[in-house]
């Protein structure tokens, strides 16, 4: 099969597979998943080895723009809207699911510490898609349901954060075990790729901001915000700065200098479908089969203990913010499912780290299949216990 | 020529307190899609609401907090099929479903700067605000055209 027969392939059958998946409550997301699993190089190999080689290529774009329209999460406007509640609940589960799953896979299990690390990062991400689905589904209505759709709107930005200081910690940590200035060195780097990418991104906003002023049409609003996104991802990739925080830094800083940022991130939305498409399909496609049955204990520790992290970091963002009692009870339940973040992050992790790479990444691909099918269920029960499903 | 001079100063706007369906009531008077301004007890501008907003009355939730969400899929709502209380003519009000995101030309600004953004924005109308926010007028490209059209001496 040549590369555009591939592409079109992934595409089209990536479609019917997202109508035809959406029929059993699940979400597109889910569907693209499971057929990069069927079509990819373990069971049917219907992908190129082209396309699989762009892997890396398409999912550094799909992170970057991810991640650029993430930043809108940190405009003055909207973290003054987003209440006291959502705020501590969302950093206290994304950092509960980060400590817990961290010390378990250090202490319990004995992995190293940047691999430890690694996995507590990943495992803050929460997908939102199947819990919405749900929402929508079932026409939930409530204070619950305004609570756990705020919280999982705005997890993603913790997330990315949390795996950019956890990255830089565990690339220091690698490349460093036997330094005597260990510690030092640890935290200059951390500190250095952070601000370099802060730097990396306003300085993009800026340009993107000045820019704006001069374009005419809808066209030449998406090629320039295409265009300022790919050179901010193409640069921080040659600092070798965090892709992520950079693209986030962009979208932050240009929404808060721009008033009329939005017109920019939506440009950019009327052609991400496709490329997310392909960013999950190649994700399926990636695990790699044989080596699912050696992670074992590894991904069953990480099943339970983000989840219990996310449970008892929810619960005490709950109890901080005097969040009513169905609240603290039950809003871990809707924090389940993992899928686009956490994939991106595994990716990284998996170029960055070629030696336990393929382990972390087929651990993600695997854990995100099992969330992705019974999040939905646990959500569904989280709204019912909360009493926000309204029973015709 | 700027914007103020030739802006019409008489523009339906509402509350954000405003019920559902007294904005219907309002809706009904248009023959064309509307962009009804919201506005603060002072008079600034908050947002808009339009007819595409009133779809989004008929979701139990509001889609304004899930626009920054990433991999959503879009709702394939049909709205035949959906099935409300009649309460939400009284529980939905415009604050619920207006956009805070807008575009608005200031009162100074040229036509032509106001016929770009509209242009860019692929919109038809924009409200007029003065340098303080304050909602003062509104601004159709209808009314650019008509100077475009009288300056190259096409009607009188």
């Amino acid at each position: 099969m040549n590369t555009i027969l591939g592409l079109g392939f992934i595409m089209f059958v990536g479609l019917l597979s997202a109508k035809l998946i959406k029929k059993i409550k699940l979400p597109s997301v889910t569907a693209y998943l499971l057929l990069g699993i069927v079509i990819g190089p373990p069971l049917l190999r219907f992908v190129p080895e082209e396309v699989l080689g762009a892997s890396g290529l398409i999912s550094n774009i799909v992170l970057g723009i991810i991640a650029f329209g993430i930043g809108q999460n940190f405009s003055r406007y909207h973290l003054r809207r987003i209440g006291r509640s959502v705020l501590w609940i969302s950093v206290l589960e994304a950092c509960g699911a980060w400590v817990l799953v961290t010390s378990i896979f250090y202490l319990l299990l004995r992995q190293p510490f940047y691999l430890s690390l690694l996995f507590g990062s990943i495992a803050s991400a929460t997908a939102p898609a199947a819990t919405v689905m749900v929402i929508r589904e079932y026409r939930a209505k409530g204070n619950f349901t305004d609570t756990l759709l705020g919280v999982v709107a705005i997890d993603d930005a913790w997330c990315l954060i949390i795996f950019a200081i956890s990255l830089a910690i565990s690339q220091a940590i690698y490349a460093h075990t036997v330094a005597t200035s260990f510690l030092v060195q640890v935290f200059l780097k951390s500190l250095l790729s952070i601000f370099g990418a802060f730097v990396l991104g306003a300085f993009s906003a800026f340009l993107l901001s000045i820019f704006y002023r001069f374009m005419r049409t809808p066209t030449d609003l998406l090629i320039l915000t295409m265009g300022i996104v790919f050179l901010n991802i193409g640069i921080a990739i040659w600092l070798h700065l965090s892709v992520l925080l950079s693209s986030m830094f962009l979208g932050t800083v240009l929404v808060n200098i721009n008033r009329y940022s939005f017109k920019l991130f939506d440009s950019l939305k009327t052609i991400d479908s496709p490329l997310f498409l392909l960013f999950f399909v190649l994700a399926g496609a990636n695990l790699e089969i044989n080596i699912i049955g050696s992670i074992g204990i590894l991904g069953l520790a990480y099943l339970i203990f983000r989840v219990a992290g996310k449970m008892f970091g929810a619960s005490l963002g709950a109890r901080i913010s005097n969040a009513p009692t169905s609240v603290r009870k039950y809003l871990g339940y809707g924090l389940i499912p993992q899928a686009g973040v956490a994939l991106g992050c595994a990716l990284v992790a998996k170029s960055d780290f070629p030696q336990v790479g393929n382990m972390i990444f087929t651990t993600i691909v695997a854990t995100t299949v099992v969330y992705e099918l019974i999040g939905p269920l646990c959500t569904k029960y989280a709204l019912r216990k909360a009493e926000d499903i309204i029973t015709h | 020529m700027r914007v103020k001079e030739i802006m019409s100063k008489e523009v339906i706007s509402v509350k954000r307190s405003m019920k559902l369906k007294e904005l219907l009531r309002i809706f009904r008077n248009f023959h064309i899609f509307p962009l009804v301004p919201v506005v603060e007890e002072n008079g600034r501008l908050a947002g808009i609401v339009s007819f595409r907003n009133l779809i989004d009355a008929l979701q139990s939730y509001h889609p304004n907090m899930l626009k920054l969400v990433p991999f959503l899929d879009e709702e394939e709502q049909n709205i035949f099929k959906i099935d409300v209380s009649e309460d939400i003519g009284d529980l939905v009000v415009v604050e619920d479903i207006m956009e805070y995101e807008y575009m608005s030309v200031l009162d100074d600004s040229s036509l032509e700067e106001a016929y770009n953004q509209m242009k860019l924005c692929l919109k038809e109308e924009f409200p007029v605000v003065d340098k303080s926010g304050r909602l003062i007028g509104r601004i159709g490209i209808f009314d650019i055209l008509q100077v475009v059209f009288r300056q190259k001496g096409i009607i009188k």
